[in-house]
């Protein structure tokens, strides 16, 4: 029962968070996917390196659970351009979705439940994709702190390159002072 | 920072280190933060009612956890976040985006059928690859997860490609 709460809790925060910065309006989701909005990709890229520096501390005390997806070539990258163009289409996230759902967006209550046929139909498919696309080209759990010793050099590497997209989107994003 | 930004929005470093501290605290008290195995969660409690055989019989049920999980308890409490944050805001909310309406015109139909397959997509994605924004780039970079990197640059990539087609210049 505890897990349940603490999940409840933590959506909850998260959940507020993520409007307050508006990665819950599709309209400000659009315009950042037209490179005219650099808030949202910005905040979303400092929140990782923050987040991995978290995630490295936490290592260090020995708190947590840590359990870093595999890379399938074929599978991991064909699943990123049919989000990418879902994404692009909805202007909202599986957990984005939910919020703005929350918030009472119409368009987002039609993501979330557009987001349970694709899951119906992805998990009625399964045996047959995951062996077709994922498996062959499965490369592993493979992370940079794994072969770049010792850890703290791939976080710092980390760092740089995510501070880099920060300062490119700053520079590329051509803001549109219009918004509110 | 006192200038004229009279936008209810919050400034992007508060907003990011708030936003990380939910995220090492969900690391530290459940594990990888996770959006899309929600959706898993809420139709396999769904199909457990309706149709119990096929959810014992079809192996990604059995990779995630039913109703009842840190999951499902997960996404919910995000419905309810984004329901406090939004009664508390003062710009009133939507149902077509203005961006959509001044091209498309304000037909709810058509932005509902659009954002209906856009969900589809993104959870159809998501459920491949394991993981989404939160689960796979943001879960998985955090950990410096190969995978997290890869999906990450191309999602950006793709969605970029997408909206400028639709939306045009």
């Amino acid at each position: 029962m505890d897990k349940v709460l603490l999940g409840l809790l933590s959506g909850i925060a998260f959940g507020f968070i993520i409007q307050r910065i508006g990665a819950t309006n599709a309209d400000k989701m659009a315009k950042a996917h037209l490179m005219i909005e650099p808030q949202i990709p910005q905040f979303m890229l400092l929140t990782v390196i923050l987040s991995a520096i978290g995630v490295f501390g936490l290592k260090l005390a020995g708190v947590g659970r840590f359990l870093p997806l595999p890379t399938s070539i074929l599978a991991t990258g064909v699943a990123a351009v049919i989000f990418g163009i879902g994404w692009g289409l909805t202007g909202y996230c599986p957990g984005t979705c939910w919020a703005a759902a929350g918030e009472g967006r119409g368009d987002a209550i039609a993501t979330l439940v557009g987001g349970l046929a694709g899951t119906a139909v992805f998990a009625h498919f399964h045996e047959t994709l995951v062996p077709l696309l994922y498996a062959p080209t499965n490369i592993g759990q493979i992370t940079l702190d794994a072969w770049l010793k010792p850890p703290v050099f791939a976080l710092i590497l980390l760092a740089i390159v995510f501070s880099g997209g920060i300062m490119a989107i700053g520079k590329i994003w051509k803001k549109d002072e219009s918004l509110p | 920072m006192m200038h004229e930004n009279k936008s209810p929005y919050w400034n992007l470093y508060p907003a990011a280190a708030a936003l990380a501290g939910v995220i090492v605290f969900i690391f530290a008290t459940f594990g990888p933060p996770a959006s899309s195995s929600g959706f898993v969660s809420t139709l396999k409690g769904f199909f457990q009612a309706v149709l119990p055989d096929y959810v014992a019989a079809k192996e990604h049920y059995q990779l995630i956890p039913g109703p009842g999980s840190w999951l499902m308890a997960f996404v919910l409490g995000m419905a309810i976040g984004g329901f406090i944050a939004g009664r508390s805001f003062p710009i009133p909310v939507r149902d077509v985006p203005e961006i959509w309406e001044r091209k498309f015109g304000p037909s709810r139909f058509r932005r509902y059928a659009t954002a209906f397959l856009g969900g589809f997509l993104i959870l159809f994605g998501s459920r491949m690859a394991g993981g989404c924004t939160l689960g796979l780039f943001i879960s998985g970079s955090a950990q410096m997860a190969v995978s997290g990197l890869y999906f990450g640059a191309l999602i950006f990539v793709a969605a970029i490609f997408t909206a400028k087609f639709i939306y045009g210049k």
